[in-house]
């Protein structure tokens, strides 16, 4: 990757991914909290088609695989900027004395990493849409997954606007 | 036929039983790790240096990072078990109760919560 530095800065090129990262996150809870709505409240036949309605009423199979490459994806990055992060972001933040910041930046990388474990369950579930087997675990997963997403991506958030960028 | 119940559903296919339990064995796995300093390898950001096994910061090299070790081991280990579990005859693997997989990870987090108190203090 170093050939990308001729043409940028070191700075430039960590912000470009924390930025990549970003907005992987917000497409995959996009994702996740559609699928969250879909299994939680489905909308009940002829119901009106408002807003609230067509937001919860997508195909939640459909999704199932774009949550995994997108957490996958995401996961990565996010496993690439952390070496820098760890350096450039924590340390100041541990000189600043803001413990809790980063007490809950550590709890959302453990989210993450087990939601991770779980994505494979997760797609058999969801590859399997029609056992109603399955039912209560697909939705229940489902909606342990859009919680840990939330929480990583609230969290990420405050985190970065705690250091900022290209600092 | 038998009826057949949430908590003792089909994760009668191979795969199936092999994700539940690899799903549910990761999590575990990964917060004994973390709790018990296990990581299969060492990270130094600050000099690129791998060292096996747990290993403390070095002077004047920067901090170390176990998060990558821990997520090592815990696949590691939560593979063998999820392969064994796919191994098992279909009679048993349907036994495994599905909820697992979303009770382990709730179950987890106030572990996970108390394993980082010395992040919840006011200094």
């Amino acid at each position: 990757m170093d050939f990308v530095l001729d043409y940028i800065s070191v700075n430039t090129f960590w912000t470009i991914l924390s930025i990549v990262h970003a907005l992987l996150a917000v497409a995959l809870l996009g994702a996740l909290t559609h699928q969250a709505a879909a299994v939680l409240a489905p909308p009940r036949a002829g119901a009106a088609g408002g807003f609230v309605t067509r937001f919860r009423a997508v195909s939640g199979p459909s999704y199932a695989a774009a949550v995994c490459v997108l957490w996958v994806l995401a996961f990565m990055l996010g496993g690439w900027i952390y070496t820098k992060y760890r350096i450039y972001v924590r340390i100041p933040i541990e000189q600043e004395g803001m413990w809790k910041t980063l007490g809950a930046f550590e709890l959302k990388e453990h989210l993450a990493t087990i939601g991770l474990g779980l994505l494979p369950f997760y797609w058999h579930l969801w590859k399997n849409a029609r056992n109603t087997a399955y039912d209560s675990a697909r939705k229940w997963l489902t909606v342990v997954l859009a919680a840990i997403c939330w929480y990583a991506f609230l969290t990420g958030h405050v985190v970065n606007n705690t250091r900022g960028f290209g600092l | 036929m038998s009826t057949v119940t949430e908590t003792a559903a089909p994760a009668s296919s191979r795969f199936g039983a092999f994700a539940l339990v690899f799903g549910i064995c990761f999590g575990i796995l990964y917060v004994v790790c973390d709790m018990a300093a296990l990581p299969m390898f060492t990270y130094h950001p600050g000099t690129d240096r791998i060292d096996p096994g747990f290993a403390p910061a070095r002077r004047d090299e920067g901090p170390a990072m176990y998060w990558y070790g821990w997520i090592a081991t815990s696949a590691l280990g939560a593979s063998i078990l999820g392969l064994l579990a796919a191994l098992l005859p279909e009679k048993i693997r349907r036994q495994i109760p599905l909820a697992l997989a979303w009770v382990v990870p709730v179950v987890l987090l106030p572990v996970l919560i108390y394993s980082l108190k010395f992040y919840w203090r006011w200094e």
